[in-house]
């Protein structure tokens, strides 16, 4: 059963960061008071994709994007999945974060090999929005990990499961809604949306996409959705107990962030760094030093 | 072969090499590589030894000696390794420059003399070996003869001569008061010295250290020295040269002073090694911002030389094993991945005639296939991804940080690395990715005797990445020798008794997925190979020329920091350095060369003095 694991974990978190990308087009449609596509619409284009012929530039073009898939769906081997974490022991969060890494590496040698401007410009402008958000990120991560003294992911969910959620709990109140504030730019959503704005770069590092090229992009896509939000689930939410406790918890973070995704027009980088390294920063900020002076 | 025959071999060696070349360059050229090789394997033999051994040499009555552990065996390995490299790297990097026999001369003797720093079994003959590699080091750097290579040579001269006179005091004053230098007897002798004596000694020395090993504030010499050295030497004076004031640092802290000592030299949260924690967090981060504005591909590795170093400093501060040994191991990966990037930098230079500004280049990868693999292995180890030497050591200092209860400091080594994958991606884009514009179309593959460093290089980062235990069982062996317990080690990885990190799980992971993802795209995917002008434009026309994205790569980001990542500490010791030109200059118009003004000063002179005496009557 627990090899069975290693294959099913990242299968069902791909299908279920598909799946989200389904369910964000159908919410974004009603929002904007449309009908929408069908929630199944992601899967049906990665399987017409994968029919269609695409230009290739070269050996670093194309395994940039192998690379950036194949790193998104180890990580999921290592992010606990309800009381499901099949590689959860080697090297604890301190992994994870490196690990976290390969996806968008990947994809940013990817699109600097397209030889395109405007993949250039996407990669940059995302490097930047990483470094935006990375400073309260960290300073939230240590925060948790330094409050549960310890860098193992599992027993950071068991201590929450223990005890209350990390959200719930003081201190860690303040460092969990600094997270909630920088969740956006984590999942590149809007006001976030500078990397892969469609309208003023043509989506950025996916501009020499197309046909299988453009399906694993999209696989990323979904899965570093899940990704982004189940790292919150786990850290700030208590994790769950079982696989669809889990999802569904997934599933509600990501659709809070779609309203906000709905409701505001995207930032440029400058805008978003400025936000993202004021409040949430100081919060974060303040999140680490009231834990480390009131201990555990 | 004993070290003092290898000593005797580099510094007469470098001697011969430099008459040789009067006879015929190739034979110069044969000699240099068979030294620098003979070196290398000879001391890698001296694997485990343990030994002090007074010379039969003196000076000033004092005898010279030398000793070896571990500790020294680890540091000698990478230099003369570097320094092998270097030499390769050389021959055809330097062909048909001028003044070849002084160049290979002072490399060689910087060679040796850095060797027997890290060998030096007293501190005199340190000190000797110290200001040789200081001296043979400002003389290689403004070999190049240009204005600004000169200008960097004295600015290092300047500040590393301020660094090491501080250390002479402390050395003087140790055998005025001990009567001898001894390491083994004065690490006896300062364990019943005062406090406030070993306060002095040990604040003068470190003033030293850090001077040399470039961290801030004292950093201001590294980025203009590495920028105007040639590339080869550019290597040595990265990966190890600046790394004997870490070899200084571990000597003077746990061989002379030791954890017992340290633990006194402490005033409430006010202690020697959290001074120097900070110190070393301050570089880390300083130092990412800085190289992220930078335009020369040589300065942006200069500035992460600069940051690599404060990760050493920041790990070794916290007298743990598993931080000491997280400060060693990164050395070792910096090492090997500093010199491997300024090869590839060097590489890039001579083959696009000179050309070092991120702005002009692009697209190489076409061209230099080696050099980019290189240069990937090397940004990927700087930054840290698995399966790369440098992700294990930043995962021990990580590890140690946060074990250690330090969360602000393990702050300031996470934010380091943001700042890393930022300009590591922006040295490997604007030079191998994007469009290659038509001037360079035709530029040539490295040259074998560049490529064989890069490739050696390389293969180090990855076997050292996959297998990490077979460098950190040295790095163990070289912290027992400071005195620390030693680390639970396998071939994979490392298990401390909060957390294990086992790389086979990585690879295996990483090769499956990569192996599962790249099954279904050969499988299902078709593609068709073009040419990089056959791009989408949305639908405006392609320009055939400099249609890349170069320019100020982090423009947005650069308006935020700018105001902060001045740097302020390097424009201040400029500063003083101008304002003492001035004072000096207002003091040299006193001497006017007229007979009348010099009467006229001793008259008043004399007034003055009369003037006191009826004033206060001091004397009589």
């Amino acid at each position: 059963m627990n090899v069975l694991w290693y294959f099913l974990s990242p299968l069902i978190a791909l299908l279920a960061g598909l799946l989200f990308l389904g369910l964000a087009r159908k919410i974004m449609a009603r929002i904007h008071w449309r009908y929408g596509p069908p929630v199944t619409q992601p899967l049906i284009d990665i399987i017409r994709l994968f029919s269609q012929r695409s230009a290739s530039h070269g050996a670093l073009f194309d395994l940039g994007l192998v690379l950036s898939l194949a790193g998104s769906l180890v990580i999921t081997l290592f992010l606990p999945l309800g009381n499901i974490a099949p590689m959860s022991g080697s090297g604890g969060m301190l992994v994870i974060l490196y690990m976290m890494l390969l996806g968008p590496l990947g994809m940013a040698l990817s699109g600097g090999a397209s030889a395109n401007p405007n993949a250039s410009i996407g990669v940059s402008r995302k490097l930047m929005l990483a470094m935006g958000y990375e400073l309260p990120l960290l300073l939230v991560l240590l925060a948790v990990m330094t409050r549960f003294d310890t860098i193992s992911i599992v027993s950071i969910v068991q201590q929450q499961r223990a005890g209350a959620w990390s959200i719930a709990s003081f201190p860690l109140v303040v460092s969990g809604i600094a997270y909630l504030m920088v969740l956006p730019a984590i999942l590149g959503l809007r006001p976030f949306e500078v990397a892969g704005a469609a309208q003023e770069i043509s989506s950025g590092p996916q501009v020499e996409l197309g046909g299988p090229y453009l399906a694993l992009a999209t696989m990323q896509h979904g899965l570093s959705m899940y990704i982004g939000a189940s790292l919150f689930v786990n850290l700030a939410l208590g994790g769950a107990a079982n696989p669809f406790v889990f999802l569904v918890k997934v599933l509600v973070v990501l659709a809070l962030c779609l309203f906000v995704n709905a409701s505001f027009p995207r930032f440029r980088v400058e805008q978003a760094i400025g936000y993202l390294w004021r409040w949430p920063t100081l919060l974060a900020l303040a999140g680490l030093v009231l834990t480390v002076v009131t201990g555990r | 072969m004993t070290l003092e025959m290898v000593l005797l071999a580099g510094f007469g060696g470098a001697l011969l090499t430099w008459l040789l070349g009067k006879v015929s360059a190739r034979l110069r050229n044969g000699l240099a590589v068979l030294l620098a090789l003979g070196m290398f394997v000879a001391v890698c033999l001296m694997h485990g030894q343990s030994f002090q051994r007074l010379l039969p040499l003196g000076f000033m009555g004092l005898r010279l000696s030398v000793r070896m552990n571990m500790l020294s065996w680890l540091f000698a390995v990478l230099i003369l390794g570097t320094g092998l490299l270097s030499v390769i790297f050389s021959l055809r990097y330097m062909r048909g420059r001028s003044r070849l026999d002084y160049y290979y001369f002072t490399l060689l003797l910087i060679n040796a003399a850095m060797l027997g720093t890290v060998v030096a079994g007293d501190l005199l003959t340190f000190f000797i070996c110290w200001e040789l590699v200081s001296w043979s080091t400002v003389l290689l750097i403004s070999l190049k003869g240009t204005g600004r290579a000169i200008s960097a040579g004295l600015k290092y001269m300047v500040m590393a001569l301020a660094g090491s006179l501080a250390m002479l005091v402390a050395i003087l004053s140790l055998h005025a008061r001990f009567d001898t230098l001894t390491i083994p007897r004065l690490a006896e002798l300062l364990g019943a010295a005062p406090l406030g004596y070993v306060l002095f000694v040990t604040v003068l020395m470190s003033a030293g250290f850090l001077v040399i090993n470039a961290l801030w504030p004292f950093h201001g010499w590294l980025p203009d020295a590495h920028a105007e050295a040639f590339s080869p030497f550019s290597s040595v004076l990265s990966g190890v040269l600046v790394r004997k004031g870490l070899y200084g640092l571990y000597l003077l802290v746990y061989v002379l002073l030791g954890t017992g000592l340290l633990q006194r030299l402490a005033w409430g949260a006010l202690s020697y090694l959290n001074v120097m924690a900070w110190i070393g967090a301050i570089t880390v981060v300083f130092a990412a911002f800085r190289a992220l504005v930078q335009d020369d591909s040589k300065r942006i590795l200069a500035w992460s030389t600069v940051g690599q170093g404060g990760y050493m400093v920041l790990a070794s501060s916290l007298a743990t094993e598993l931080g000491v040994a997280g400060g060693v191991f990164h050395f070792l990966n910096y090492c090997l991945l500093s010199a491997l990037l300024f090869f590839v930098a060097g590489a890039v230079e001579h083959r696009t005639g000179g050309t070092r500004d991120l702005n002009a280049l692009g697209g190489l990868m076409r061209r230099m296939p080696v050099a980019f693999t290189g240069a990937m292995a090397g940004v990927m180890g700087v930054i840290g991804v698995p399966l790369t030497n440098g992700f294990v050591s930043k995962w021990i200092i990580y590890k140690s940080l946060l074990s250690e209860g330090r969360p602000f400091l393990a702050f300031a080594a996470f934010l380091g690395t943001w700042g890393t994958i930022l300009y590591g991606y922006k040295f490997l884009h604007n030079i191998f990715l994007g469009r290659l514009p038509d001037r360079f179309a035709e530029v040539r593959r490295v040259p074998f005797t560049m490529a064989l460093p890069i490739l050696v290089l390389t293969a180090l980062v990855l076997v050292f990445g996959v297998l990490p235990g077979i460098p950190l069982s040295a790095v163990s062996a070289a912290g027992v020798s400071m005195g620390f317990g030693s680390l639970g080690l396998s071939v994979w990885g490392i298990t401390t008794d909060t957390g294990t990190l086992n790389v086979v799980n990585l690879l295996a992971a990483i090769v499956a997925g990569v192996f599962a993802v790249w099954a279904l795209w050969r499988g299902l995917g078709r593609s068709v190979r073009v040419d990089q002008d056959d791009s989408y434009a949305a639908g405006m026309a392609v320009p055939r020329q400099r249609y890349n994205f170069t320019a100020d790569f982090y423009g947005p980001l650069r308006r935020i920091i700018g105001p902060w990542a001045g740097d302020a500490a390097d424009a201040l010791l400029v500063g003083l350095a101008r304002r003492t030109a001035l004072v000096s200059d207002a003091f040299r118009k006193l001497y006017t060369g007229y007979v009348g003004s010099y009467v006229l000063y001793i008259l008043l002179f004399l007034a003055a003095l009369i003037f006191v005496q009826i004033t206060w009557s001091p004397w009589l």
